[in-house]
């Protein structure tokens, strides 16, 4: 599995956000998403947008309730029509049948187009240690394989890169001379891939959805790679998350409007590629094998809650992360893992570690915008509000929430139980700010915790007399006279 | 073997998928779900309306398929018969300067005369297909440096400006994919109003031949595109920067 | 009314403005003095158990007949919304949560949808900007009445900033244990708010105001920050 990263949260987030060079490019590029997207949602009008999001929002937990049905009907479908279909229960495994299928075959070159599952397995490095070429073909997918780095973006993996950058990684490992023009930067890669795609062995893919009903694999692009890699080499593995399942094929019309939309606020991509099995026989090109892996990778942990459930809906379309005031400040590295934001956020420490990702649902403001763009509307916060739940009365394998805040939430509770205890504690507290507070505010709290807080922003000074007393003082006799 | 070994067994897995859900044992029927129920007879209908709704609105299918294409980035050439096809496909070769074109063998391309137009302006036409050449990499090889490639439709979308292609024997993958031009001839009469229509006919075709569905299948809606650096539109990436879309009638 | 932890301890001056306005709408004020916190601070950090021990003593204080008005978007949303959650599994309570979010208000929604008062007597002269607060706009989807009561107000100019909706960065412990993250947000927001040219930025939630306060003055921003019922009072105007 690709490695887990979740720990050092706050310290990748601190150094992203002074970055300014990665400030400035998060605001430009998430500022665009959002206006595409807004603007592609508009013909719908409000309420018909509305009402395609809560049928997908049924579609999806209808196949996920019926998913042992339903993957069953996969395998038997895509079996007729002469490809293959492959159970991995974790990441190894799914691994190990990708490099028996290389292996067998004698690959030497594998392609790929853009897949997230891949990124989980960290499928690069065990083909890597097998001794076959990984190329990523996707233009984000291949300037961040060439730079070493996991994706920064659901649907936009090299977006943090500038085009400096990507001409000096060209430089160095294709040796092509420097160019700021990204025109030309395409170029280079192209002319680099072509020779790929002509030469390998095998092409894996993603899969945006599974089609139960007639075994279809659907790709949605829009470079054309994800058509070279199901194209050109003789093998065909695609690799998906069991949930990316739709029960019919008539089901596929309402998410091809939904995806890219929210995605990248195009009313489609320029290619959506629908594989079944291999080539005919009497087909001209295209892959006499065909093997579609359905992972599982800890997605049935996040099943077995009926809650957790609804974070399986995901289309990845990546609209709640470009919403997201938090991602739009910590990028993507931030987060640890192969899924960044708001939905990052809410299944990577159920597929990783609870106990080691405990940042991330506390690293929300709750704010519900990711909620409010979520084309399969699963409820961001409330999901964070759970794993929030869990760090403070779960199991011991969830508990991550300290003693110190234990205690301090338990005093604070004593303390609001009565109005005594709380005029008693901030009358208290009025006595001791005086030592801090200048004008009405308090510049610098010394307090543990606190303390980052003052840092910017100056805090309020409690007022001379509370609300409670003015009240008694101003108005009680009024009202009660 | 070892493959045996490491393999989780399908059966057990969809047990553990079954468990997590919170179910013991596996359905007796498949589950309830109206667009899995519909049998052929009623598909059959459903299409029969489907088509009879699309004639009647064909003029207004036909410009909306216009409209979007343009805006989705086709160059959109209407024509009126095949003889102008040609030429319009002759001129389109002539304008990139192309020398060398690929194409398929759709009923479509046997009434309108490409080769011919493409001669004339100096273009040697070859049909892309796995019998001509020894070998399946010269057939990528061929692809690969073709200049521009011609091929019909199995359906245009007018919702999406898409182009259904469905590959076969005559109808190579890497005609509409690998050269940087490439033209679709699509006859008013294949154009759907939008992708609810289609997958309404391909579920009937579906049930028709019993599973034997389309292996493969592409829509192609517009060049290939990629915002992958600076989140900046560019055209023609790993496919054909330009399309063309040729509508006949 | 419950004015709220912070409006209490804090900011006792929206308190009376609340007060204020809400008389001016010929509505009868109550101020039940036994009560604190509505326990959204322990809720959202995961305490559920120590937050429905607030809540019940909540529901308790606030039993009876008569609306409860909130000036805050989060507290608001606290009582009407996440109580039911925090209470889902407790019919009793949840029956007794239900009825008490069917009676609460926010305070701005509360004067224009039930007390009637779109057009509110008051005058004040300034130029204003607005900050959604998000619990007020995305859980309880209030975004057009504190707008119409702002435009009633006599010399009142309201100018949009970019991105009113955006969240400040506050979420209460968040702001606390992610201080550079709260703070890199907030700043985008005071960027909007010094573009819209106005002099104040007015809110319905003391958590964004105390935090968006808190930077301008640190900063020196000549801004200043409200909340709307400090506008509607019959003695707010001080130009
Ligand atoms: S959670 Fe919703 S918005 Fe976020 S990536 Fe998944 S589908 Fe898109």
């Amino acid at each position: 599995m690709a490695e887990v990263k979740t720990a050092k949260f706050k310290k990748a987030s601190s150094q992203a956000v002074s970055d300014p060079k990665l400030q400035n490019t998060l605001e430009h590029v998430m500022g665009h998403f959002i206006e595409a997207r807004a603007g592609a949602i508009e013909e719908f009008g409000d309420e018909s947008w509305d009402q395609m999001r809560e049928r997908a929002s049924s579609i999806k937990k209808h196949a996920l309730e019926n998913l042992d049905y339903y993957l069953d009907l996969i395998d038997r479908t895509i079996q007729k029509n002469g490809g293959h279909v492959h159970f991995a229960k974790d990441t190894q495994e799914a691994n190990r049948i990708v490099l028996d299928i290389a292996k067998k075959a004698e690959a030497k070159r594998v392609i790929k187009s853009k897949s997230m599952v891949s990124e989980e397995m960290g499928l690069n490095k065990a083909l890597e240690k097998a001794g076959i070429e990984p190329v990523e073909t996707d233009l984000g997918e291949y300037i961040i394989q060439l730079a070493d780095e996991p994706p920064f973006h659901i649907i936009a993996p090299a977006m943090h890169k500038t085009k400096q950058e990507v001409s000096e990684l060209f430089q160095d490992w294709l040796r092509t001379a420097p160019t700021q023009d990204i025109k030309q930067l395409c170029i280079i890669a192209r002319d680099a891939l072509r020779e790929k795609f002509s030469t390998a062995d095998i092409g894996v893919s993603g899969a945006n959805f599974v089609v139960a009903e007639t075994g279809t694999v659907v790709l949605v692009t829009n470079e054309g790679n994800g058509r070279m890699t199901t194209s050109t080499p003789k093998i065909h593995i695609a690799v998906s998350g069991i949930e990316k399942v739709l029960p019919a094929i008539e089901d596929v019309g309402l998410f091809l409007r939904l995806l890219p939309r929210s995605a990248t606020g195009q009313r489609i991509t320029s290619y959506n590629t629908f594989v079944s099995g291999p080539k005919f026989s009497t087909d001209e090109d295209g892959p006499e094998e065909f093997h579609l892996i359905m992972v599982d990778n800890g997605r049935l942990n996040l099943m077995r809650d009926p809650e957790f459930r609804e974070a399986l809906k995901c289309i990845r379309c990546g609209a709640c992360l470009n919403t997201c005031p938090i991602y739009r400040k910590v990028g993507g590295h931030s987060y640890g893992w192969v899924y960044p934001g708001p939905i990052g956020a809410v299944i990577t420490p159920v597929l990783t570690n609870i106990k080691q990702s405990k940042d991330l649902p506390y690293a929300s403001t709750l704010c519900g915008a990711c909620r409010d763009v979520c084309p399969v509307k699963i409820d961001i916060p409330k999901l964070l509000l759970k794993l929030r739940h869990m760090a403070v009365e779960g199991d011991s394998s969830q508990r991550s929430v300290s003693w110190i805040e234990r205690l301090m939430i338990g005093q604070w509770r004593k303390t609001v139980s009565t109005r005594s205890s709380i005029e008693r504690a901030t009358n208290l507290a009025r006595f001791l700010q005086v030592v801090v507070t200048k004008k009405g505010i308090i510049r610098n709290l010394p307090l543990p915790l606190i303390s980052g807080w003052t840092k910017s922003r100056d805090f309020p000074a409690l007022a001379p007399k509370s609300f409670a007393q003015l009240w008694q003082e101003k108005f009680s006799e009024e009202t009660d006279g | 073997m070892v493959e045996k070994e490491t393999k989780t067994d399908k059966s057990d897995f969809l047990q553990l998928v079954r468990e997590a859900i919170g179910r013991k044992t596996p359905l007796l029927y498949a589950p309830d779900y109206p667009p899995l129920k519909s049998n052929y007879t009623r598909q059959q209908e459903k299409v029969r309306t489907i088509t009879a709704k699309n004639l009647a609105r064909k003029s207004k299918i036909l410009d909306q398929l216009i409209e979007n294409a343009s805006f989705a980035g086709w160059n959109v050439h209407r024509v009126s018969d095949h003889e102008s096809a040609a030429e319009k496909i002759g001129e389109i070769a002539a304008s990139v300067k192309a020398k060398l074109a690929v194409r398929t063998t759709e009923t479509i391309l046997k009434s309108v005369n490409v080769d011919g137009a493409l001669r004339s302006k100096k273009v040697t036409p070859v049909v892309l297909a796995s019998g001509r050449y020894r070998s399946k990499s010269d057939l990528k090889e061929v692809a690969f440096k073709a200049d521009l490639g011609i091929s019909g439709v199995s359906f245009a979308i007018a919702e999406t400006a898409s182009c259904v292609l469905i590959p076969r024997k005559g109808v190579a993958r890497l005609t509409s994919l690998a050269p940087p031009v490439f033209v679709a001839i699509v006859q008013a009469d294949q154009v759907l109003e939008n992708l609810d229509d289609y997958f309404a006919m391909v579920r009937l075709q579906f049930q028709k031949t019993r599973g034997r569905y389309p292996n493969y299948t592409n829509f192609v809606s517009g060049p290939s595109r990629t915002a992958d650096i600076e989140q900046t539109l560019t055209i023609g990436v790993h496919g054909p920067g330009i399309v063309h879309m040729v509508l006949v009638g | 009314m419950c004015v709220t932890c912070l409006v209490d301890q804090f900011f006792p001056e929206v308190g009376i403005a609340t007060v204020n306005s809400l008389r001016k709408a010929g509505v009868d004020v109550d101020f039940p003095s036994d009560q604190t916190c509505c326990g959204q601070i322990a809720f959202n950090g995961g305490f559920q158990s120590e937050a429905k021990k607030i809540a019940e003593r909540f529901l308790d204080i606030f039993e009876g007949e008569s609306y409860v008005v909130v000036p805050s978007g989060s507290c608001a949303s606290m009582i009407k919304v996440y109580y039911l959650e925090l209470f889902q599994d407790d019919p009793v309570l949840l029956e007794r949560a239900q009825k008490l979010s069917e009676r609460t208000h926010e305070l701005s929604e509360f004067l224009v949808n039930v007390a009637g008062h779109q057009n509110i007597d008051a005058s004040y002269h300034a130029k204003v900007t607005y900050h959604d607060a998000c619990h007020l706009l995305r859980e309880l989807g209030i975004s057009d009445e504190p707008r119409e009561l702002m435009k009633s107000v006599e010399g009142l100019e309201l100018s949009e900033m970019q991105d009113s909706d955006r969240c400040c960065g506050f979420g209460g412990l968040f702001s606390v244990k992610y201080p550079e993250i709260s703070k890199a947000i907030l700043e985008e927001k005071l960027r909007n708010i010094e573009s819209s040219g106005a002099d104040i930025l007015v809110a319905n939630d003391c958590g964004c105001l105390m935090h968006i306060r808190g930077a301008m003055s640190r900063q020196g921003m000549k801004q200043e920050a409200m909340h709307i019922a400090q506008l509607l009072s019959p003695d707010a105007d001080r130009s």
